[in-house]
């Protein structure tokens, strides 16, 4: 190729297709899938929330019959609303959300640690489509891993919660809402965790943030006398889900729509700030 | 094309580029020499988009980097041997990068030929030397086929076969008619690949000249002659401007004057001489001479006498050597 032929290729520009979003979103698609890591951790999550719910379902069976022999044990399950299988398949989303927030994390700031940062944002010089190329890769599959997790962990339940006589009816409104509403929740702990990555730049700083604002935030609140800390710890992301997923209000907790806002607003604070810094900061 | 305006970066209190403009010409390969913590990796990354610019500007083709259309298509870089996650596959990292802009597998399959990765491409980069990460990273560079291409110190823990590589790639780049910018602070290497050249000292512009001019307007020429009467010549050759050395009993080293003059005064004079040979200051002395005041960490040789044309080149280098104490402050590992 001559510096003729060079400069002609110049001057017919567009050069080629460049960084438009859906290639952006494969490329991220690409990043995620090929890291051995991260294929583990979704493999973990699986098993955790599975494994949960077969040890929940049998616990709950063994509970259920106690309660038949002895009237103040079926007293307590009373009160807790008397459908204690359906929450079974969900047993394990506290390690869930754990496990996925830290992905949402590493995934990020791993970017940093490794150096990938500079080919990617080489690659997409705007940095933001990058960032929320990522940012769906890493909600969407959190989402669809949750859910299916869930769906796996209730067919699991089912005959253990059968063998004690307790139903369990995957398809009913209530089951679909606790996967529903659990999934979109690990994906915005996921989502949280991957700001804390981009912000803090640090695998280790930010799940040791993800986990202090998720599972140290809440004992501490509860620990520190005071009325504002009664109150503020209704607001932690942790303390949503709840609400989120009773079948009726929960003293000392808030309204289910104000904790999809409190909820929403976790999400979207972190979000808009790590993609501000991300703009402005040198890689 | 690149073209810098006044490029500024500030890390902190630390000035890393103190208003640079320079320009990088298309068709030919041009250096960008500078010792440790001159400023050179700050100056990449910042045409690179990665680092913003505390003042000035600088654009690729014309056009800032981030408002390319296509970057890869434009300018590909290696910035740091070390841009990849370590936990892909080398095909991984390529496939990864080539999807932002719909490049095809088959340019991923040339690239990995064309650098030599064929074996380890389907192995994990973390157990790639040093000099497989800097064949990936030029094969990431090499990928969107660019106009023009940034190589921040390419040769870096390759071995010789590796050099001599890197050293034909980019002057086959060159000829093609694109902009190649090649950072170094090897300055025999300097030498053997780059045609035009850009030397930072301190984060400032020092030099930026064609290679040639900048070995000889830098470096006295000298001339190295052997006489079996040395005193007799010694005595005749001195005079305005020229100065002799003795070096050994029958060996004196003479500037000032040329070849055909020391002939001239030997012939006149019935002094025998059976050695006349032109010594070009080599890069090496003159990028020591030009860089002497910019090094930012001094040793104890450079705070002497100016490094003599006549030092042998070993302590030149040695010197070098001194010089490339690691920079600890801020992110800049130029």
């Amino acid at each position: 190729m001559s510096a003729t032929t060079l400069e002609s290729r110049r001057a017919s520009l567009p050069v080629g297709p460049g960084p438009a979003f859906h290639r952006v979103l494969n490329s991220e698609f690409i990043k995620f899938r090929t890291l051995l890591s991260t294929l583990i951790l979704l493999g973990c999550t699986a098993l955790v929330m599975v494994g949960f719910a077969a040890l929940t379902a049998w616990g709950t069976g063994q509970f259920a019959d106690a309660a038949a022999q002895d009237p103040e044990a079926a007293a307590a399950m009373a009160a807790q609303g008397g459908d204690l299988a359906v929450t079974v398949p969900t047993a394990g989303i506290a390690f869930a959300q754990l496990i996925l927030g830290s992905l949402g994390v590493l995934l990020m700031s791993s970017e940093f640690t490794t150096g990938m940062a500079r080919s990617t944002f080489a690659a997409v010089p705007k940095r933001i489509p990058a960032f929320l190329a990522k940012l769906i890769v890493v909600t969407v599959s959190s989402f669809a891993l949750t859910a299916v997790s869930t769906y796996i962990a209730g067919l699991v339940a089912l005959p253990i919660l059968q063998n004690y006589d307790l139903k369990l009816d995957l398809a009913s409104q209530q089951s679909i809402k606790l996967l529903l509403v659990n999934s979109i929740y690990v994906a915005a702990v996921a989502a949280i965790g991957m700001s804390l990555g981009t912000l803090l730049r640090n695998s280790a700083g930010g799940i040791m943030s993800l986990v202090g604002l998720f599972f140290v935030a809440p004992i501490a609140f509860q620990l520190i006398p005071g009325d504002f800390f009664e109150e503020a710890r209704k607001y932690l992301p942790g303390n949503t889900i709840l609400p989120l997923t009773a079948v009726e209000h929960v003293p000392d907790t808030l309204e289910a729509w104000q904790a999809g806002l409190v909820l929403g607003a976790w999400v979207v604070v972190p979000v808009v700030l790590a993609m501000l810094l991300l703009k402005k900061r040198d890689v | 094309m690149i073209e810098a305006q006044g490029l500024r970066k500030v890390y902190g209190e630390k000035t890393a580029v103190d208003g640079v403009s320079f320009t990088v010409q298309p068709g030919k390969v041009t250096g960008f020499l500078g010792p440790n913590g001159a400023g050179k990796s700050t100056t990449m990354r910042m045409i690179m988009g990665l680092d913003r610019p505390t003042a000035g500007s600088v654009t690729v083709n014309g056009v800032p980097f981030d408002r390319h259309q296509a970057p890869l298509r434009e300018i590909g870089a290696l910035l740091d041997a070390k841009a990849v996650h370590t936990g892909r596959t080398a095909y991984n990292h390529l496939l990864a990068m080539a999807a932002t802009h719909s490049i095809p597998k088959k340019r991923i399959h040339e690239v990995i030929e064309m650098t030599g990765l064929g074996d380890v491409a389907r192995k994990k980069v973390k157990g790639f030397s040093l000099g497989m990460g800097q064949r990936l990273g030029i094969a990431a560079a090499l990928l969107g086929n660019p106009q023009t291409i940034i190589l921040d110190e390419p040769v870096n823990g390759l071995d010789p076969e590796g050099v001599l590589w890197v050293r034909n790639l980019v002057k086959y780049l060159a000829a093609e008619g694109r902009t190649v910018f090649l950072s170094s602070h090897l300055m025999s290497e300097m030498a053997l690949t780059a045609d035009h050249l850009i030397v930072i000292g301190r984060g400032k512009i020092i030099a930026d000249a064609p290679i040639g001019e900048i070995i000889s307007g830098k470096g006295t020429a000298r001339t190295r002659v052997r006489t079996d009467e040395p005193l007799r010549l010694m005595q005749l050759l001195a005079g305005d401007g020229v100065s002799v050395e003795a070096h050994d009993r029958e060996l004196l080293e003479v500037t000032g004057l040329d070849p055909r003059g020391i002939a001239r005064t030997a012939l006149d004079n019935r002094v025998m001489v059976y050695e006349l040979t032109p010594l070009q200051a080599s890069l090496e002395e003159a990028y020591m001479e030009l860089t002497k005041d910019e090094v930012e960490y001094h040793s104890h040789i450079t705070t002497g006498p100016p490094v003599a044309a006549t030092a042998p080149a070993g302590a030149a280098e040695n010197q070098a050597a001194e010089n490339q104490v690691p920079v600890k402050t801020g992110g800049d590992q130029a």
